[in-house]
C-alpha cells in the first residue's frame, strides 16, 4: 500500500506535539504555515516546507489542520473539497454552524474528518472511559473535571473570544467532550466566568454545569492562570458502582525538584513519552484512513463539543441555563 | 460553666458530648426530647449513658438547671424551636448547621436571638483548621476562581438526614453550607447568584432527596465558585468523606485538602486510611465557650448562618426551576 503523505497546516504549539508523532509513524510530512514552518521542520529534523496551502493540497493525501481556531473551518472545508481526509485540531470550528456544516460536508463528499479531541487519548481518561463502558461505576451520577494552566499569551487570538471562544471553547472543550463521552447527551448547559489580571498577565476562569439527558450532572472547571501556573488536570466521576478520581498533579511517574525556570507554566500537559496521547491519537486516525478500525471520536462528537462550548458562552451572555433538550432529542 | 446539650438527633452530638465532658470547668447536662424521627436509633438516656453524661427527660428541666449556654444538635428543621426556647431563657447558643431549613424559621431565629441579646454561634468547624488559617494568610493576588468539593457517604447513622422535611433537603442542605462558610470567612463577599443541578441517582430507594448536587456561585465581586456537595462516596470507602478547596488568583493558586492528611495502606480488611490532624470540633467548642465566658460574640455568627442558608435556598430553587437564581 502506498504510504499516506500528511500535510500539516500551522506551526504553533500543537504542531510541535503532532510533528514528532507523525514522523514517528514514518509518514512523509509536508508543512504549510504562514509563520514558523522552517523552524518546526528544523526542530524535528524531518518534514518538508511547502509555500502555499494549494501546493500542500496538491501533494498530500491527508490534511492535519493545526491552525488557530477561527481558521479551522476554512482549511478543513478546502481540504475536504480537494478530496482529502482531514484531522482538525479542536475545537472543530469556532461556530456551531461551521462545525455542523463540516460534518455534513465530509459525509456528502465521502471523506473522513476527525477532530483532535486529544484528551480521549490520554491514558487516564481512556482508562476511566473503559471502566465506565464496562459498567464498573454502575449508572453515572456526578462528574467533575478541572483543567488549569497558564493563560496562553503567546498569540493574541487566544484572548479574543470572537476568534478562540475563550477558555471555554479552547481549553474546557476537552472536558466538555469527555463529560459527553462518558455520560451521554446534554440537556442543559450553564456557565459562569471571570477575567482579571492585566493586559500583559491576563487570567481567566470558568465553570460549566451540564445536566445530561440521563439525569447525570457534570461540572467542568477551567483556569487560565498566571504565567507560572503548572498545567494540571483532574477528574472525579461517581456512579452507583463507585467513584474514580485522578489528579495529574499527584499521579506522576517522574518529577523533579529543581530551581524554577522562567515561564514554566504550562499549555500542554506533562506526558509520558512512551505513551504520548498525540501519537496514539494520530496513529488511530491515520490507521482509520488506511482502512483500520473506526476511531474513538467522530466528527459529530467534535461538533457536539463545539455546541456545548457555544451553549456555555450563550449562558454567560444571558446569565441563565441554555436548554439543548430539543436538539439532542431530535 | 454549665453547658446543656439539646437533642441527640444530629450525629455531631457523638463528637460534642465527650469533648464537653472532658473540658475542665464545664458541667454538662443533656436532654433529647421526643419526638424522635426513628425510635430504633440510639437516642435519649441510652445515648447519654454511653458517655456517662448527665441526662434529663425534658427541655424544661434542662433550662430550669440554669445553663450558661447550650449546644443544639437537633434535626435541622427543629433548630428554631430549640433556639427560641434557649433565647427566651437568656441562654447562649451554639447551633448545628445548616442554620435553618426555611427563610421563615431563620428570620424568627434571628429575631429571637436579637431580642434576647444572647451570643449565637454556628457550628462550622472546618474554618478552625490550621490549613484554613494558612489559606487566609496566603496572598493569591486578586481572586479569580474557586473550586470546592464536600463529598461524603450517604449519611445513614440517622435516618432523618435523608428526610427532606426534617433535614431541609438532601445533599444541598447538608454540604453546601460548609464551603459557603469557608468562602464567607475567607473573603467576606456575599453571593450574588447561584445555579444548581441535582439528581437522586445514587442511593435510590434509601434517600428521599437529592444525593448529588453541583453549583456555580457568582459572588458580588464577580469571583466564580464551583461547588460539589454530593453524597458520592461509596459506602465501602475507608472514611466518611472530605472537603477540598482550590482558590486561584492573579498570583497563583492554593489547594487545601482539609481532611487529606493520612497514613495510607492496605490491610486484610481492604484499603486503610489513618487520618490525622488537629481536632477541629475541640477548637470550635473552645471558641464558643470563650465567647460565652467573655461575652464577646465569636465567629461564625448568626449572620453567617443566614448567608450560608440563603445560598442553599437559592440552590434548591435553581435545581427546582432550572434557572439561575439571585441570592
Amino acid at each position: 500500500m502506498k504510504e499516506l503523505r500528511i500535510g500539516l497546516v500551522g506551526a504553533g504549539v500543537i504542531s510541535y506535539a503532532h510533528m514528532p508523532a507523525l514522523l514517528a509513524l514514518g509518514k512523509e510530512v509536508l508543512v504549510f504555515s504562514e509563520v514558523g514552518a522552517p523552524e518546526l521542520v528544523a526542530a524535528h529534523g524531518g518534514g518538508t516546507v511547502v509555500d502555499s496551502f494549494d501546493e500542500l493540497l496538491a501533494r498530500v493525501d491527508v490534511v492535519d489542520v493545526a491552525t488557530p481556531t477561527f481558521t479551522h473551518a476554512e482549511y478543513v472545508e478546502k481540504a475536504l473539497r480537494a478530496g482529502k481526509d482531514v484531522i482538525s485540531e479542536k475545537p472543530l470550528a469556532r461556530t456551531d454552524g461551521d462545525a455542523r456544516r463540516l460534518v455534513d460536508l465530509a459525509a456528502e463528499l465521502g471523506r473522513t474528518l476527525y477532530p483532535a479531541q486529544v484528551v480521549r487519548f490520554f491514558p487516564e481518561y481512556a482508562a476511566l472511559q473503559r471502566a465506565v463502558a464496562a459498567g464498573d461505576l454502575g449508572e453515572l451520577a456526578v462528574l467533575r473535571f478541572t483543567r488549569s494552566g497558564a493563560f496562553p499569551t503567546r498569540s493574541p487570538w487566544f484572548a479574543d473570544v470572537e476568534q478562540s471562544g475563550g477558555i471555554i471553547l479552547d481549553q474546557m472543550v476537552h472536558d466538555l467532550d469527555i463529560a459527553r463521552w462518558l455520560a451521554g447527551e446534554v440537556a442543559t448547559v450553564s456557565a459562569v466566568s471571570r477575567s482579571a489580571g492585566t493586559l500583559d498577565e491576563p487570567v481567566q476562569a470558568a465553570h460549566v454545569l451540564l445536566t445530561h439527558t440521563s439525569g447525570a450532572v457534570s461540572q467542568v472547571s477551567g483556569t487560565w492562570g498566571p504565567q507560572h501556573l503548572a498545567f494540571t488536570t483532574s477528574f472525579s466521576v461517581s456512579g452507583t458502582g463507585g467513584t474514580l478520581s485522578h489528579d495529574s498533579g499527584t499521579e506522576r511517574g517522574f518529577s523533579t525538584d529543581l530551581p524554577p525556570a522562567a515561564g514554566t507554566g504550562g499549555l500542554i500537559p506533562d506526558i509520558d513519552p512512551a505513551e504520548s496521547p498525540y501519537y496514539v491519537e494520530l496513529a488511530e486516525f491515520i490507521a482509520a484512513f488506511e482502512g483500520g478500525p473506526t476511531p474513538r471520536v467522530s466528527a459529530a462528537d467534535g461538533a457536539a463539543a463545539v455546541r456545548l462550548g457555544n451553549a456555555a458562552l450563550e449562558s454567560l451572555r444571558t446569565g441563565q441555563p441554555v436548554s439543548l433538550r430539543e436538539e439532542v432529542m431530535a | 460553666m454549665k453547658v446543656g446539650v439539646l437533642s441527640f438527633a444530629h450525629v455531631h452530638a457523638y463528637g460534642y458530648v465527650p469533648r464537653l465532658l472532658a473540658t475542665p470547668g464545664v458541667e454538662v447536662l443533656t436532654t433529647d426530647p421526643t419526638p424522635w424521627s426513628d425510635p430504633s436509633e440510639l437516642r435519649g438516656r441510652n445515648f447519654a449513658d454511653q458517655f456517662g453524661a448527665p441526662y434529663v427527660e425534658t427541655l424544661e428541666e434542662l433550662l430550669a438547671w440554669g445553663p450558661d449556654c447550650v449546644v443544639i444538635t437537633s434535626e435541622n428543621s427543629r433548630h428554631r424551636e430549640f433556639v427560641e426556647a434557649a433565647a427566651a431563657a437568656g441562654v447562649h447558643v451554639l447551633c448545628e448547621k445548616p442554620f435553618a431549613t426555611t427563610l421563615e424559621d431563620a428570620e424568627a431565629m434571628r429575631k429571637a436571638v436579637a431580642d434576647a441579646g444572647i451570643i449565637f454561634m454556628m457550628a462550622f468547624p472546618v474554618r478552625f483548621s490550621s490549613s484554613f488559617a494558612r489559606l487566609r494568610a496566603t496572598d493569591l493576588g486578586e481572586v479569580l476562581t474557586i473550586r470546592g468539593a464536600n463529598n461524603g457517604k450517604l449519611p445513614t447513622a440517622r435516618s432523618w438526614f435523608t428526610d427532606p422535611e426534617l433535614a431541609g433537603g438532601g445533599a444541598l442542605a447538608d454540604h453546601v453550607v460548609h464551603i459557603a462558610d469557608l468562602l464567607d470567612a475567607l473573603r467576606g463577599v456575599p453571593a450574588a447568584s447561584v445555579t444548581a443541578t441535582t439528581n437522586a441517582i445514587l442511593h435510590t430507594g434509601v434517600a428521599r432527596a437529592e444525593t448529588a448536587g453541583l453549583l456555580n456561585i457568582t459572588y458580588a465581586d464577580g469571583v466564580v465558585a464551583a461547588v460539589d456537595c454530593s453524597w458520592s462516596l461509596p459506602d465501602t470507602a475507608p472514611n466518611w468523606g472530605g472537603l477540598t478547596l482550590n482558590v486561584t488568583g492573579t498570583r497563583g493558586g492554593a489547594d487545601v485538602d482539609f481532611f487529606g492528611a493520612a497514613v495510607r495502606g492496605v490491610t486484610t480488611a481492604g484499603s486503610a486510611e489513618l487520618r490525622y490532624g488537629a481536632d477541629l470540633d475541640a477548637a470550635m467548642l473552645t471558641t464558643f465557650l470563650d465567647g460565652v465566658r467573655t461575652g464577646v460574640q465569636p465567629q461564625p455568627d448568626l449572620e453567617v448562618g443566614m448567608r450560608t442558608l440563603q445560598i442553599v435556598l437559592a440552590a434548591q430553587e435553581s435545581a427546582r426551576t432550572g434557572r439561575t437564581v439571585t441570592v
